[in-house]
């Protein structure tokens, strides 16, 4: 049963981007095969391979227990606002604060995973920065 | 106009005296290591550093995305009055402005500082080639556009298409009857010419040094104003064959609009003192490039001139609507 | 005669104290790089040059130092693929797909060990291949123009089914799911954007390496979340040594891929993740149901990262004989090269042999170098794996979103990581395979834009993709491989007949 609506939204999905392909505005300096034709073939690929899912779907996987989910939307959460913080709040900061955030869901105790990421954030950060010369962010509130 | 320029020189002498000293400078290249803008901010860095203009080393860092869109949205947005940065530019970032590539920005949302050197680009064909001279070239380019595939390093659209069709203008060629092939890179398109499958490389001079030395290739025209050094001493430019084209590569940088103007004068005053170094000569020759500077004012002038000279002949060739 | 006489010189620049230690160096820090998730060979060589201009090196030394990092990197970018699932760079993915299973079964050591061979045994044959076929190979790299390229992609893509796991659907849906990453950016041949949704940042295309970290190493992140349960299998320290048996059994491999690798890696623009892709395809082909692919099968490390380190060594074919750089790596080394006054070229041989041979001569160097350091690191790493979860796993994530962001200097790849992240997860959970998606994302591209080139030049004759002997011998190979299972199976049953007969 999964299979089948994962097979739907699949198909879905080809069809919007065979749709957007048909939208593309071209120039008339383009090649004589245009930039629509790959993706049609991608969308038929696709499209007919999520058929298939529907008609013959695979057994049910086995998901994760209900708590899971909140601990998956967490972190996906924690990495979508770290791509967000790392710039205006620094590279130090924000990678403590994830990898403790992490380390606590792996099990460890807060104050061990505070210490943890600290230290090793810091040695990463001194080692990049200074060692190889690579930029990153140092935090524009510090600035 | 020529009152801002003097003003521009008084500012300039007493920016000196003005006391700005950068902390932390940075230089952005807006794409990856190893292309044009990454060796125009770290040699232009390593010579500031050299010459002890600087105190501190310059960073380089590449900010990579949508043809220097990225960056310059950057740039643009959030670092709007640093006074630590320059970014390096060249023609690619105003044939993109012109174009409307960088989403709502245009060339009025930076100031521009100045260009240190230039590349210019050429007409090459293998060495084997049929045709010895320009004008046998055209002459057979015109009887059959179709036969003959010229190759370049960037998009339709983008720096060596456009030097493509200026030439076919010039000759009087149909923009559409022109076979243009997009490469990644310049070395891409010289390796498929090399293997015959472009009949012709609309290149820059920097690229095809090797080859010339070596007789792999034969450079039918330069594109530059006057004739160039050697290996490029016998080669007519395209302007003494008759056909008005030219297409100069300028190396540059632009800087956040609101800079401060004092800082804006210690970069243009830095910047004068690495183009008139020994070093800068040096690197120059290494690289094959040529002399071209221009600074302040006068290079603003020469940015909206341009941009909108490309503007104008995009919509003539087609490339905008 | 004249070979012998230029590489005792070689050797007399490659052993010279200074440049010695650059080796040594280049191959330490290149080994640090690699083993580093997320930061590869382009990224490693790109962030020491500027050190080659600080030092004021000579060229040749700067280049010895360059390419040291750049094989150094290839070495290790095995060992997070291997221990932890996390491909360290690019063309180390598909060495996760048996390194992992054999880390989870204790073989952890003897799957390094075999990558540290592999990689030396293949880094080794290459440079002899560079030092005596060089300008050969180059003539032969020249000739693939547009219609072989688009051959040799559909190649490629004949070996998918190697890829697939239970379900050959769901591995073709993934490829798709790839092929539509590949379509995202500017279309060149056009000039117009695509499925860019009005983002800058997606103007360039897809960043392969942002897609392969989120698809692996974050989903691989929330996998172990969800298995933190007691009695979960984990990588286990296990056996450290790899036994001769095992090695011998997979020296034909390793040759094999070597070679494969090595003419991949010749030809501008494949590269190495093509090469460890096809190798690990192809063995797996090749061998059938005599390995166990998929499951925990030394091979299945030994072609890629075979194929992946020969690919290095071929690149450099371009570069030193034509001044062609074939790939991202090659092309910053073309520019230092060029900022330090050396030219690469037709005459690079002739006019710069110190600079060449001294190159060739500190590759033997270097790879000895490599597996000295890397068989007793194995060791070191191994036990890596008896660090607590709470601080590994973090802390891998950590490097591998500097790895992200330090490519392009932007934090919206971070973003995308955190997406594909979550695209990885659940296409785990429903059982699509991983790997194909980056296949179409690294072949999808050369694809599309070779064949409209082919057709931009021909006009739109189809009859150009089949005009020269190459791409006719590439399609032939395409044709075979997609013909082989069918043709192995009746050449059994042919073969049991004759046993009947007797």
């Amino acid at each position: 049963m999964t299979d089948r609506i994962v097979g739907i939204l699949i198909l879905f999905l080809a069809l919007g981007y065979a749709l957007e392909a048909s939208r593309m505005q071209v120039g008339f300096l383009s090649d004589p095969l245009g930039p629509r034709p790959f993706p049609y073939i991608i969308a038929i690929l696709v499209g007919l391979s999520a058929l298939w899912l529907i008609f013959k779907p695979d057994p049910n996987p086995t998901w994760p227990p209900p708590r899971f989910w909140p601990v998956l939307g967490l972190v996906l959460l924690s990495l979508v606002a770290y791509a967000y913080l790392v710039v205006p709040l620094g590279f130090i900061l924000t990678t403590t604060l994830e990898m403790t955030l992490l380390s606590v869901l792996f099990g460890a105790r807060w104050w061990q995973g505070l210490l943890g990421a600290l230290a090793f954030t810091l040695a990463v950060y001194f080692l990049f920065t200074e060692g190889l010369g690579v930029t990153l962010p140092v935090g524009r509130i510090f600035g | 106009m020529r009152w801002v320029t003097l003003a521009v020189v008084v500012l300039t002498i007493g920016g000196a005296l003005a006391q700005f000293t950068p902390r932390n400078p940075e230089c952005i290249a807006p794409a990856g290591a190893g292309g044009g803008w990454d060796f125009t901010c770290r040699s232009v860095a390593q010579v500031m550093q050299d010459l002890k203009i600087v105190n501190q080393p310059i960073k380089v860092t590449n900010v990579t995305g949508g043809g220097g869109g990225v960056a310059y949205a950057n740039v643009v947005t959030q670092r709007g009055d640093d006074p630590n940065l320059i970014v390096a530019a060249s023609p690619a970032t105003t044939v993109r402005l012109a174009q409307g590539q960088f989403s709502r920005f245009t060339e009025r949302d930076v100031r521009w500082l100045g260009a240190v050197a230039a590349d210019f680009g050429l007409v090459a064909v293998k060495a084997d080639a049929p045709w010895k001279t320009m004008q046998e070239l055209v002459a057979a380019w015109k009887a059959d556009p179709s036969k003959i595939a010229v190759g370049g390093g960037s998009a339709v659209g983008g720096q060596d298409h456009m030097k493509v069709l200026l030439l076919g203008r010039a000759v009087g060629l149909e923009p559409r009857s022109i076979k243009y092939v997009p490469f990644d890179g310049g070395g891409q398109a010289l390796t498929s010419l090399l293997g015959g499958f472009i009949q012709v490389f609309a290149g820059d001079a920097s690229e095809l040094r090797a080859q010339v030395e070596a007789g792999t290739v034969r450079v039918l025209g330069m594109m530059s104003p006057r004739r160039l050094p050697a290996p490029y001493a016998n080669v007519p430019t395209l302007k003494e064959l008759g056909y008005n084209v030219e297409w100069v590569v300028w190396r540059g940088f632009y800087v956040p609009k609101n800079m401060p103007t004092p800082a804006y004068e210690f970069w243009a005053n830095a910047l004068r003192q690495v183009e008139r170094s020994p070093e800068w000569a040096r690197i120059r020759e290494q690289n094959s490039l040529g002399q071209f500077f221009m600074i302040g004012a006068e290079f603003q002038v020469f940015i909206d001139r341009q941009v909108n000279q490309f503007r104008n002949l995009s919509r003539e060739l087609g490339i905008i609507r | 005669m004249d070979i012998l006489q230029a590489l005792l010189n070689g050797f007399g620049v490659a052993l010279e104290p200074f440049n010695l230690l650059l080796v040594v160096l280049g191959c330490l820090v290149g080994t640090l790089i690699g083993v580093l998730p997320g930061i590869g060979p382009i990224s490693g060589v790109a962030l020491l040059v500027p050190l080659t201009f600080a030092l004021k090196m000579p060229p040749e030394s700067a280049l010895i130092l360059l390419a040291g990092i750049y094989y150094g990197a290839m070495y290790g970018g095995s060992t997070t693929s291997i221990l932890l699932n996390i491909p360290g760079e690019t063309s180390s993915v598909v060495t996760a797909i048996d390194g992992n299973k054999l880390a989870k079964q204790g073989q952890a050591g003897p799957a390094l060990a075999m990558a540290a061979w592999g990689s030396f045994i293949a880094g080794t044959l290459s440079v002899v291949g560079l030092m005596t076929l060089g300008p050969l190979l180059a003539q032969w790299a020249i000739r693939f123009g547009p219609a072989e390229y688009f051959a040799l992609m559909v190649f490629g893509f004949s070996t998918l089914s190697a890829l697939a796991g239970k379900n050959l659907f769901k591995a073709l849906i993934a490829t798709g799911f790839g092929l539509m990453l590949a379509t995202v950016g500017q279309d060149p041949q056009s000039g117009i954007s695509r499925y860019t949704f009005g983002f800058l940042q997606l103007e360039d295309g897809m960043d392969f390496l942002v897609v392969a970290i989120g698809l692996f190493a974050v989903s691989e992140v929330l996998m172990l979340l969800e298995e933190k349960t007691p009695g979960a299998v984990r990588a286990q320290v296990g056996r450290i040594y790899l036994s001769f048996k095992d090695f011998m059994g997979s020296l034909f491999t390793i040759l094999r891929s070597s070679v494969l690798g090595f003419l991949i890696g010749v030809l501008p623009g494949a590269g190495a993740s093509i090469a460890s892709f096809v190798a690990y395809t192809t063995e797996k082909r090749l061998l059938g149901s005599k390995a166990r692919f998929g499951e925990g099968d030394l091979r299945g490390v030994a072609a890629p990262e075979s194929a992946n380190n020969a690919a290095a060594g071929g690149a450099m074919i371009p570069l030193l004989t034509l001044g062609l750089p074939g790939s991202g790596t090659t092309a910053i080394m073309l520019g230092a090269l060029m900022s330090l006054g050396v030219t690469p070229g037709p005459q690079m041989f002739q006019k710069h042999p110190e600079v060449v041979w001294g190159l060739i001569a500190s590759m033997y160097v270097g790879n000895a170098v490599l597996l000295l350091l890397n068989l007793p690191l194995v060791g070191l790493f191994v036990r890596l794996l008896a660090v607590p979860a709470w601080f590994l796993v973090p802390a891998v994530l950590a490097i591998s979103f500097i790895g992200v962001y330090a490519v392009n200097n932007n934090p919206f790849d971070l973003f995308l990581m955190a997406v594909f992240g979550l695209v990885g997860y659940l296409m785990r959970k429903l059982e699509f395979p991983l790997a194909p998606v980056l296949l179409g994302l690294v072949l999808g591209y050369l694809m599309e834009i070779n064949l409209r080139r082919a057709m931009t030049i021909s006009n739109g004759d189809v009859g150009y993709l089949f005009s020269s002997p190459i791409a006719v011998g590439l399609w032939v190979l395409a044709g075979l491989s997609l013909l082989a299972p069918v043709l192995v199976a009746r050449f059994r049953k042919q073969g049991l007949g004759g046993d009947e007969e007797l």
